[in-house]
């Protein structure tokens, strides 16, 4: 290499000294390219000690640095075994006071934990574990909490002895910072564990950090409680965690209810049938119950999944009275969460049950005052159609559909309308002929523009679930009648529909119904209009000009037409009748 | 894209323009502005708006309501700016819509469009917060003092944004006056952006200490001697959107829901169509988004 190439890598280092904080950014991000141009000696040597002593710096920059140090700089300090020699460097910003560069610090050393060769783990990475977890302050032994599960299978009997006891202290730790850590880490931890241990050792460290005094402690430990329900058998859960499923249910933080609640079919299927049947029915009741809002609304969103478990005699006799009260709940969101899991019973119910039980709930959801709810019913209904079939559906649901698409709020009537195409493929043409397409005939005539919109792109949308002999018969003719009307907004929706509807119909319904329509409002007398059709001829031809024939009518019937409308009086028709042209002239 | 519509695409999503592009298009405007008179003629169809005052999110919710420009052909009758978070972006938006088209859309000074006024009621403030100086609140200034002072729909809906005069009797009066400076503290150019209609008889004082209060029977002789059906203006709180007064003479247009972010009023934008049949379109403020009303302190985390 000679000194014209290296220039780049000296401006790089030089950069890593930088006042400026933006450079010492770039040049930490190119860390691997330095190191590789030092070559693995000086790399080892000069570049790592530097690396450890440039730790006095913003977070941004540590933040920077913990992030590279995990990403394979190992193969640019001379492969695998000199990995060990980034963790000096990590280790010091596992210790730092921003969070965020100890998490990745952390993230990155256990990365690095995954490429030791063997007794390295031992030699280096268990005492580096060890400082941190005796470090004087809360922030090295909150981040030595992550690192005991990388390193647990890599070390020999005696040392995981001291490993396991190492974290039962962190577990005890006089600071909740440290105790929140050593929660938060307990479940990937004992994954590592034989299963002895999990009884012997990770189980009192849950018991100690699950009747924690600080309720923040506490609702970490839920997971916890998952990962060593699914380690054990459903013998074992019933000796060893009774108690505490009972405790975490009962606790009296509603942040830690809200946890079990938000977890609670994990929960459940750890926990196996008997206990299910016994316990867990009536936790799930009592916590759909529970006073507070955000707990409930945890609670039925797990509805389904919870269900699931269940006999259908079970969710009739114990459930669905709790579901009831729900549907009628203070809180919007409660039943906004309601409404978007309901639906999921019908099939774990049966028609019969479904129709007396589940049908006046989603009626009265369905009327709701509150949006979002009304919605989540109406974006599940497939779940029921399946179930019910569509002729009870439409008996019973239509009506309320209907309403709500002529709702005051014109954002109830877009959400509605974008659910139609969803509604026209599980309800068929035949149905929708009959029940709906006056509808969406009706919302082209709306007063407010976005509906006028979402009422086009429906009819698009509805183009293609359909085919183009549908629309040629049903939508095409009624969007081209409008073009005649007295009002001009009318006739604008009319080309916007045109203009939408061009690319998924074909030359023949364009050539035989549509260009005869917009031909005509080429002589609008509103300038708006006009500007419109030259876009619209400008869509049509951009979609004819595929096939011969296409190419042909461009120029016998599009191309006259815009040639009219660039001599337009108006500036902005000609403009757009010039853009039109000249795109038409570009692909000719 | 030309440059224009990058720009108009950049400030549909509520994002500031760099201060020389901004100087670029203020001068743009002024060139198109100084040629118009100060009553532009419209041509119907057209949709009407009252005062925006920087209200952004409520300003996108009008469009979509009404249709986007220059779809739809729109008359802005004044007060752009002030009390809003938003109202660099509001002004510039519609500013580089009327560069951009400027035969689909009208925009009528109002009150607020002062130098004076913009100082005390907060653009002149979220300019210098925005840009670090007051040059784009000079630049705009510079435009607003080109402004119309009004619009006349087919000759038969005059559009301001006060009201009317005790020394104009006739639009051509209005014709006449030299509009390129800052508005007055009195005279007729004062009254036509300061007025407001009253259940008086004749002309009052106004309680803005600037303009005054008319009477049906101004009205009424006003739209006789200009052979008019309908005066249209601004400038006063509607609470549901729109108000119609004295014989349905003249209506006053409010464009700006939920006013200030807490007053709870809806607005409204009048239609006229190519018959100019008035059609109210009423819309509610838009929903609440995270970027509507700027958070003053980082929401709290939930857990901790």
């Amino acid at each position: 290499m000679d000194h014209d190439e290296l220039y780049p890598i000296a401006i790089l280092i030089d950069e890593l000294k930088s006042d400026d904080i933006s450079l010492r950014l770039n040049a930490i991000h190119r860390i691997s390219t330095i190191a590789l141009a030092l070559g693995p000696q000086r790399a080892r040597e000069e570049l790592i000690p530097f690396l450890q002593e440039s730790l006095d710096d913003e977070d941004e920059v540590l933040l920077a640095l913990a992030d590279e140090l995990g990403r394979g700089l190992e193969d640019q300090l001379g492969g695998k075994e000199y990995a060990y020699m980034l963790l000096g460097p990590l280790e010091n910003l596992a210790a730092v006071e921003e969070t965020l560069v100890r998490e990745k610090a952390t993230e990155s050393m256990c990365k690095i934990c995954t490429v030791l060769v063997p007794p390295q783990h031992e030699e280096y990475f268990v005492p580096l574990l060890k400082r941190l977890s005796s470090g004087e302050w809360f922030t090295s032994r909150t981040s030595a909490s992550a690192l005991y599960a990388p390193v647990y299978p890599h070390v020999s009997e005696g040392v995981k002895a001291d490993l396991r006891k190492g974290f039962q202290q962190l577990g005890a730790d006089d600071t909740p910072m440290v105790r929140r850590a050593a929660a938060k880490h307990l479940g990937p931890f004992t994954k590592t564990l034989a299963k002895e241990h999990v009884v012997s050792d990770a189980i009192p460290v849950y018991r100690r950090l699950a009747s924690d005094d600080q309720d923040s402690v506490r609702l970490l430990t839920v997971q916890d409680l998952i990962t060593i329900a699914q380690l054990l058998n459903h013998a074992e859960v019933k000796d060893q965690l009774l108690p505490s499923i009972r405790q975490s249910v009962g606790d009296k933080s509603w942040r830690v209810r809200y946890m079990v609640a938000n977890h609670f079919v994990e929960l459940a299927e750890a926990v196996g049938k008997e206990i299910v049947q016994d316990e867990m029915v009536g936790a799930y009741v009592q916590l759909l119950k529970d006073n507070e809002a955000e707990v409930r609304t945890a609670a039925a969103g797990q509805l389904p999944g919870f269900c699931k478990l269940l006999e259908p005699e079970v969710i009739l006799t114990r459930i669905l009275p709790c579901v009831r009260d729900l549907s009628t709940d203070t809180s919007q969101h409660v039943r906004a969460a309601l409404g978007k899991e309901i639906s999921g019973l019908a099939p774990l119910l049966g028609k019969e049950a479904t129709i007396e039980q589940l049908l006046p709930l989603f009626l009265l959801l369905l009327k709701d005052e509150f949006p979002d709810v009304r919605l989540n019913i109406i974006s599940k209904l497939e779940q029921v159609n399946a179930v019910i079939g569509i002729d009870l559906l439409s008996q019973s649901l239509l009506p309320a559909i209907v309403e709500l698409a002529e709702d005051k709020q014109w954002r109830v009537r877009q959400a509605i309308i974008e659910y139609i195409p969803l509604l026209a493929t599980q309800l068929g043409v035949q149905f929708f002929n009959d029940q709906l397409s006056n509808l969406c005939m009706q919302w082209l005539g709306d007063t407010v523009f976005s509906i006028r919109e979402a009422a086009i792109i429906n009819l698009k949308k509805l183009t293609e679930v359909f085919g183009v002999e549908w629309a040629k018969t049903t939508i095409v003719p009624k969007v081209l009648a409008m073009g005649n009307h007295p009002n001009y907004l009318f006739r604008m929706t009319t080309i916007f529909a045109i203009t939408t509807l061009a690319p998924v119909l074909n030359l023949e319904v364009t050539r035989d119904l549509v260009l005869t329509t917009v031909v005509q409002l080429v002589g609008d007398p509103i300038p708006n209009i006009r500007f419109n059709v030259a876009k619209a001829l400008e869509v049509i031809s951009e979609n004819l000009a595929s096939s011969a024939e296409g190419r042909d009518i461009i120029r016998t019937r599009i191309l006259p037409q815009l040639e009219s409308l660039r001599n337009d009086n108006d500036a902005d028709v000609r403009y757009f009748a010039m853009r039109a042209l000249d795109k038409a002239a570009a692909r000719q | 894209m030309n440059n224009l519509d990058r720009q108009i695409e950049q400030l549909k999503r509520c994002e500031i323009l760099p201060e020389p592009e901004v100087r670029l298009l203020c001068l743009k405007a002024r060139e198109l502005l100084i040629e118009e008179g100060n009553v532009v003629y419209v041509d119907s169809p057209a949709t009407i708006c009252g005062d925006i005052h920087g209200q952004f999110f409520d300003l996108l919710e009008l469009f979509k309501v009404g249709g986007w420009c220059p779809e739809t052909k729109y008359i802005f009758m004044g007060d752009f700016v002030d009390r809003g978070f938003y109202s660099v972006e509001t002004f510039l938006l519609l500013l580089a819509f009327k560069v951009r088209y400027p035969d689909r859309i009208t925009l009528i000074r109002g009150n607020h469009e002062s130098r004076q006024i913009t100082q005390v009621y907060g653009f002149y403030d979220e300019c210098t917060r925005k840009y670090g100086s007051a040059s784009v609140w000079r630049y705009c200034c510079d435009v607003f003092d080109y402004l119309a002072l009004g619009a006349i729909v087919d000759g038969r809906v005059f559009c301001v944004h006060g009201g009317l005069s005790p020394t104009i009797q006739y639009l051509d009066a209005i014709r006449a006056i030299d509009r390129k400076m800052e508005v007055p503290h009195d005279g007729g150019m004062c009254d036509l952006l300061w007025s407001d209609p009253d259940e008086i008889v004749g002309w009052g004082m106004s309680p803005r200490g600037a303009g005054f209060l008319f009477g049906s029977d101004v009205v009424r002789t006003f739209c006789h001697s200009n052979d008019l059906d309908l005066i249209a203006r601004a400038h006063q709180l509607a609470m549901e959107g729109y108000k119609l007064m004295f014989d349905r003479r003249i209506v006053t247009v409010w464009s700006a829901p939920n006013y200030c972010y807490r007053c709870g009023n809806v607005a409204s934008i009048l239609d006229l169509d190519e018959d100019l049949r008035q059609e109210y379109k009423v819309f509610h403020h838009a929903p609440p988004d995270p970027r509507s009303v700027p958070a003053k302190r980082p929401p709290a985390e939930y857990f901790l």
